[in-house]
């Protein structure tokens, strides 16, 4: 129905690149992206080590693969849990009304009243190096972005006259969310969707930067970046990696969400 | 006036439930005897024996179901008892004292800068739409907007401290100090609000009431003043508040990465120490400034737009 | 006479939007109303005398303004000095072309000031004066949104004269207005052009010609087929499309027949509902019968939608009682809207979405067609969206869909008030047709007092004493079996 637009498409083809790396690496260099090996430590990119290696001497391209499957899983699981349960008690609040809408704005209010990474640090300190905390934090912060655009839409479609008419016209309530809502909703959950998993990897990353996210052997691309700090002068292509990675996965994400300023 | 002043104190309210029962979850995972540690933290390590302990346990409620104790936790908070860092064995308040000076100047510092870069470009791209200005203008915030704080921080850091050796890239103490960590979260802001601003002046220039002033017979720059500016400034004070997450954030990780003194760097090495108490107070104080600087904006639009007084 | 403007083979260029090459003249002290319907192009002919035309189209041919070629000014800087100075612009929705937030009264001022250059003090004696002279002395410290729509025009109307322009040109200045305040901005209009001062005004309504007088041009696909003055164009229309246009007029429609109605349908006692704190009415009580047609007017916003919703179940009454006769289903209650895209599910071809609805209801297919016929709908329509026909033909399917329901009653909520006056015949005419052929009773609202008149059994006049009107009363004991057969069974 909606024609995705030419950064559409590139964000898509760019995500879809960024995956394949992350997939086809491990199939096609064999190793353990958390093997040290110091004799090999910051070796530029080239010959065995095809981006070369970090302080410990641990391959580059089999590091910055696992962390974009990391960054992508995390980001895919919570924007899907978000979505999932934003959109449906979005819709429920929208098409409701009366105390079940009260109810879930105050949820979302009283969820909306702590910075985001405020709450996710405080649930990583409670579980520190855990990944659960993780998923809980970036999902409990996304999912109020979905119930609100969804419930501000959903609003607008039951009010209208096309879901009076369906509702004479003798239609039960799965048609109407299949045929009323569920066109509208699409587009906007897609933009939400992807602005959402672009802040989950940004959130991770953060985490990782300031230490208290994913643990330490573990590829993240916030903790790489810390790590590789140092060594700015000495191996500024390394360093570069990870920076680049985040930057085109939230490119990415960003064009598919649309030129839109949230 | 009433009802928004209600609702931020409401807000301000949850913001201390949530941090309560968050950091209480926390202390009650703690390995070990809790009560060791708080009393240790209260008392000093020496003193600590069995009999202190005891004290302290029946005084914390730690010998209490959970429930009593959560309410005894919150009756702390309520007096505003935040304890003693486990660390330094400061005043947890005393501690916050110092860093919050540090904080409300990065933050302030990067609003007021983001609001000089971002908003006039926006504005100037939006008055012709389709332009080189705008194309160029929409490409930088499209790339800078796929940054983390953190990286732009660290080529802000690489570019001017480093390359060039214009600004100390870390430390605190003189004004140079601030620019380039309050630079950093400023440029992450502005390059949302220009755009705001900039499809703001879009939507009022091609506005019934914009194309108004000009048949009326106003000359253009005297229709902008006084029909354009305030209608744009509304949205883009209105989205300010929705960019205060973003600063709140982005103060614990800049602060973390300039080394900056503040709340958030405190935050951070409290979470990684798991000096409870300290958590507790800087997230309060994080959260409750989230609060207050909201309502800053509230006030500002108020101020800016006659429709909400007038209802 | 002095002429005032004066256009020759103005022409409009664009992709679909176009005007075909015009000549017109206004005069001093007579005003000029083109009139037409939706997209013959009167608003671009206007926009191109104006020189407000959207970008992207551009206009040929030569307009003078005072005798000035304004077309060939070199600038567009020139162009714009005309505005407010040589011609005060109307905007078609005043309460979009106030600043929203700032008062009326500067909004005034700044053309006193700014553009006729008054001084400070002067430019707000001024300003009190042309408010004042309006009756807005109330709304000089409100805010647009504070304002009703009457008041809002007329605040739009001194802040665009402000400047001291002589000519004024008007783009659909009673558009969404009802009837008396229609007549209220029309008279308006004229006592402001004075003797010496010009008025073009752009409608799509024969109400406003009539009233204003002067002279008129009839638009139709962006040319103009006939003009001269409103006496004799209106009396004596030469074009057959005038003929037409004329006689879609509500006010000119034959009277209605008689008709004997059916069985009770729905009896209501004492019904009474309120809004927002406000009464809307109470202790209305009439009974509607089979076949029957009951009219509802009123001002905006007085509750005559409610009136037909709370008759169909979808809101409750806040006292009183409804009753709808058991013999049928609810299904069989039935609604038309006002706006017919609203009411349909946009990305839905029709298609679709009467396949749902035969599907859902285990309804034939070969319904449809012998529908479509009867409708004046071809087939051709049902593979577009609801988005991709016209308004006219929406409502029509509109009706057909609920018509696959064999309705007993029909509750039409202003459904031709979007559309062009002959389209609205034609629906109005369908939805009586159905009434009468099928037995269906049908609650008509609309703020056309004239429209209900020649549509209607009965009259409700909704307002702060609701009453029932009755007119042309036929005996509701009368049942006519020829009038419930098809569905009756």
């Amino acid at each position: 129905m909606i024609r995705p637009s030419r950064g559409q498409w590139a964000g898509v083809a760019l995500l879809l690149l960024l995956a394949l790396f992350a997939l086809g690496v491990p199939q096609l260099i064999p190793g353990d992206p958390t093997r040290q090996s110091l004799s090999n430590a910051l070796l530029p990119p080239g010959g065995p080590f095809p981006l070369g290696t970090d302080a410990f001497g641990r391959d580059m391209v089999l590091r910055l693969a696992a962390a974009i499957r990391l960054s992508l899983g995390i980001a895919l699981l919570t924007t899907a849990l978000a979505g999932v349960i934003g959109v449906a008690l979005g819709v429920l609040a929208g098409a409701c009304g009366g105390w079940v809408d009260r109810a879930l704005c105050g949820v979302a209010d009283t969820l909306l009243a702590l910075p985001g990474l405020l709450l996710v640090l405080l649930l990583v300190a409670i579980a520190p190096g855990q990944f659960w905390p993780l998923y809980l934090g970036v999902s409990l912060v996304l999912w109020v972005e979905y119930f609100r655009m969804t419930r501000a839409a959903a609003l607008r479609i039951a009010a209208s006259p096309a879901v009076e008419a369906s509702r004479l016209l003798g239609f039960g309530p799965v048609y109407r969310f299949r045929r009323h809502y569920w066109p509208e909703l699409a587009p906007i959950t897609l933009t939400v969707g992807a602005f959402g998993s672009a802040t989950s990897v940004m959130s991770v990353a953060a985490l990782g930067f300031v230490n208290v996210g994913v643990r330490p052997p573990t590829p993240e691309l916030g903790q790489m970046m810390i790590e590789l700090m140092p060594y700015y002068n000495e191996a500024p292509l390394i360093l570069a990696q990870p920076i680049l990675v985040v930057f085109l996965l939230v490119l990415a994400l960003n064009l598919i969400a649309g030129g839109k300023t949230q | 006036m009433i009802r928004p002043i209600l609702h931020r104190v409401a807000q301000a309210v949850l913001v201390a439930l949530m941090v309560g029962v968050l950091t209480f979850a926390l202390m009650r995972s703690l390995p070990g005897d809790m009560a060791w540690r708080v009393a240790a933290g209260r008392y000093g390590y020496d003193i600590t024996d069995a009999a202190v302990m005891e004290q302290v346990r029946h005084s914390l409620a730690l010998d209490q179901p959970a429930a009593l104790a959560l309410l005894s936790w919150f009756g702390d908070l309520l007096r505003l008892d935040l304890g003693v860092s486990l660390i330094s064995e400061l005043p947890v308040v005393d501690e916050i004292a110092h860093q919050l000076g540090a904080s409300v100047t990065l933050a302030l510092t990067a609003l007021l800068l983001s609001v000089l870069i971002g908003p006039p470009l926006g504005v100037l791209a939006g008055l012709r739409p389709g332009g080189g200005l705008d194309r160029a203008l929409f490409a930088l915030s499209i790339t800078l907007r796929a940054l983390p704080q953190f990286v732009i921080g660290l080529l802000l850091i690489y570019g001017l401290a480093i390359v060039f050796g214009l600004l100390p890239a870390s430390g605190h103490g003189e004004a140079g100090h601030v620019v380039l960590p309050a630079l950093t979260l400023a440029i992450g802001l502005a390059a949302v609000s220009s755009r705001v601003a900039r499809d703001a002046t879009v939507a009022v220039t091609s506005s019934g009431y914009y194309r108004f002033g000009e048949t009326k017979g106003l000359r253009p720059l005297e229709n902008f003043l006084r029909h354009g500016l305030r209608n744009i400034a509304v949205p883009i004070v209105t989205y300010l508040g929705v960019q205060l997450v973003y600063l709140i954030e982005g103060v614990v990780v800049v602060e973390t990465l300039f080394a900056w003194p503040g709340i958030g760097h405190a935050l951070v090495h409290a979470i990684l120490a798991r000096d409870v108490p300290m958590i507790q107070g800087t997230a309060l104080v994080m959260g409750l400034m989230f609060v207050l600087l909201n309502a800053g904006v509230d006030v500002v639009c108020g101020g800016l737009d006659p429709r909400r007084r007038a209802s | 006479m002095t002429v005032l403007i004066e256009t020759d083979g103005l022409a409009v260029d664009g992709l679909d939007s176009i005007v075909r090459p015009t000549t017109l003249r206004v005069h001093a002290g007579v005003p000029f109303t083109i009139l037409g319907e939706t997209g013959s192009g009167k608003s671009l002919l206007a926009q191109a005398i104006a020189g407000t035309l959207p970008d992207g189209l551009a206009a040929r041919g030569r307009v003078r303004i005072n005798g000035r070629d304004v077309l060939g000014l070199s600038h567009a800087d020139k162009r714009r000095h005309l505005w407010g100075r040589a011609i005060a612009i109307l905007p078609q929705e005043p309460w979009l072309a106030l600043d929203p937030t700032a008062r009326a009264a500067p909004q005034v001022w700044e053309g006193f000031t700014r553009v006729l250059k008054l001084p400070r003090a002067a430019a707000r004696a001024a300003t009190g004066q042309a408010l004042r002279a309006l009756g807005l002395e109330d709304a000089a410290r409100k805010l647009p949104g504070q304002l009703s729509g009457g008041m809002a025009q007329r605040v739009a109307f001194v802040a665009a004269r402000a400047g001291g322009a002589p000519i004024v040109i008007a783009d659909e200045p009673t558009k969404g207005l009802d009837a008396a305040r229609r007549d209220d901005a029309v008279d308006l209009l004229k006592s402001g052009m004075g003797t010496t001062g010009g008025l073009l005004v752009i409608s799509h309504d024969i109400a406003v010609p009539k009233r204003l007088g002067g002279e008129v041009a009839i638009m139709l696909k962006g040319s103009i087929i006939e003009s001269g003055p409103v006496d004799q164009v209106l009396s004596n229309p030469r074009h057959n499309y005038t003929r037409r246009l004329l006689a879609a007029d509500p006010a000119v429609w034959p009277e209605p027949a008689a008709s004997p109605v059916g069985d009770r349908l729905i009896e209501v006692e004492g019904l009474a509902k309120s809004r927002g704190g406000r009464t809307l009415f109470r202790d209305l009580s009439f009974t509607l019968h089979r076949g029957e047609i009951i009219g509802v007017v009123g001002p905006s916003g007085c509750g005559k939608s409610s009136l037909g919703d709370l008759l169909l179940g979808v809101i409750a009454p806040d006292g009183g009682t409804i009753r709808r006769n058991p013999s049928w289903p609810a299904l069989r209650f039935q609604k038309v809207w006002q706006d017919p895209p609203a009411a349909f599910a946009p990305q839905l071809t029709l298609r679709t979405a009467l396949g749902d609805l035969v599907r859902r209801h285990g309804l034939a297919w070969d319904r449809i067609p012998p529908l479509m016929d009867r409708l004046g709908l071809s087939t051709a329509l049902l593979d577009r969206p609801p988005g991709g026909i016209s308004g006219g033909e929406l409502q029509r399917f509109s009706l057909l869909r609920t018509l696959l329901l064999d309705p007993v009653f029909l509750f039409a909520d202003e459904p031709t008030s979007r559309l062009d006056l002959i389209t609205q015949q034609e629906i109005v005419g369908l939805m009586r047709d159905v009434a009468r052929e099928t037995g269906c009773g049908l609650l008509l609202v609309s703020h056309d007092h004239a429209l209900i008149n020649r549509v209607a059994d009965r009259v409700i006049a909704i307002g702060p004493q609701s009453h029932l009107a009755s007119s042309r009363l036929a005996s509701p004991q009368v049942a006519s079996p020829s009038l419930t057969s098809g569905d009756a069974a």
